[in-house]
């Protein structure tokens, strides 16, 4: 992880933790003086994205997710790591927005909020295996 | 462990409208208590319902996932092509939900009030 000041957690793979990192987010974007309404858009992206680690990379399997929450002038960057299989973010299709609710699929929607609502979002393979999502978010903090 | 709350309620406008109050955050964690709890209802008689989300203090693209689950079970046998639900409708969630709503387009999709009576009324 970046050697720069910032915020760490470290969570078991589980639903049950979402709200944990959700806390994580609130507790260090409050600390770095993040706008409010920014840190509402990041706490649902990070929520989403560790959603989707647990789910579809690890996919039932025990593991870790790292998260690491720093400042870079008025930006924020958010990293989360995990050891999952490598994920190809190319492969999953935006949402229906446009369509009625009763014929779209299911799913989706969560990779949708997290181009939308951020600046930069880079998926990465790690070279020792894992995966990592680097989130920015640029005029978070007034 | 997220917590979620759902209390069921009813109330008479032109209709009867079965009132889902939640209470909680709405994530992957959680949604299904809300999806399961639409089913009970509709199970029980229900045809249209108001979520009031006035409780709730997050809410993810998992939670739409039930709301869009309990309109499939209410709407199925109904309209045709891009249209409101009929038979459910949003009461009062907060900015942030809202932001949530707009972002993901389920206000086109969806009625949202402010007025309580206003919205059982609407049925």
């Amino acid at each position: 992880m970046s050697a720069k000041q910032g915020f760490d957690l470290s969570v078991e793979a589980s639903l049950e933790n979402l709200h944990q990192v959700r806390d994580y987010i609130d507790r260090a974007g409050e600390s770095f003086g993040v706008d409010s309404n920014v840190l509402a858009d990041l706490r649902l992206v990070v929520d989403e994205a560790v959603t989707n680690v647990i789910l579809h990379g690890y996919d039932g399997r025990s593991g870790q997710v790292e998260l690491h929450m720093e400042r870079d002038g008025d930006a924020v960057i958010i990293r989360i790591r995990d050891q999952a299989e490598s994920f190809d973010a190319s492969h999953v299709n935006a949402p229906q927005l446009d369509t009625s609710l009763a014929d779209r699929p299911f799913g989706g929607m969560g990779l949708f909020l997290i181009k939308k609502l951020t600046d930069e979002a880079e998926f990465l393979s790690l070279p020792g295996g894992g995966n990592e999502l680097k989130l920015v978010k640029r005029r978070a903090i007034p | 462990m997220g917590t979620l709350n759902i209390m069921v309620g009813q109330e008479q406008g032109n209709v009867p409208v079965t009132v889902l109050r939640v209470e909680g955050d709405i994530d992957a964690s959680t949604h299904t208590i809300l999806e399961e709890k639409g089913s009970e209802v509709i199970a029980a008689g229900a045809s249209n319902i108001l979520l009031d989300l006035s409780g709730v203090h997050y809410m993810g693209s998992a939670g739409f996932r039930a709301i869009h689950a309990i309109t499939n079970m209410l709407d199925n046998s109904e309209s045709v092509g891009i249209a409101k639900s009929k038979h459910l409708k949003l009461f009062n969630p907060s900015d942030e939900v809202s932001r949530v709503i707009k972002t993901l387009g389920f206000d086109s999709f969806l009625d949202i009030y402010r007025d309580r009576d206003e919205a059982v009324n609407s049925f």
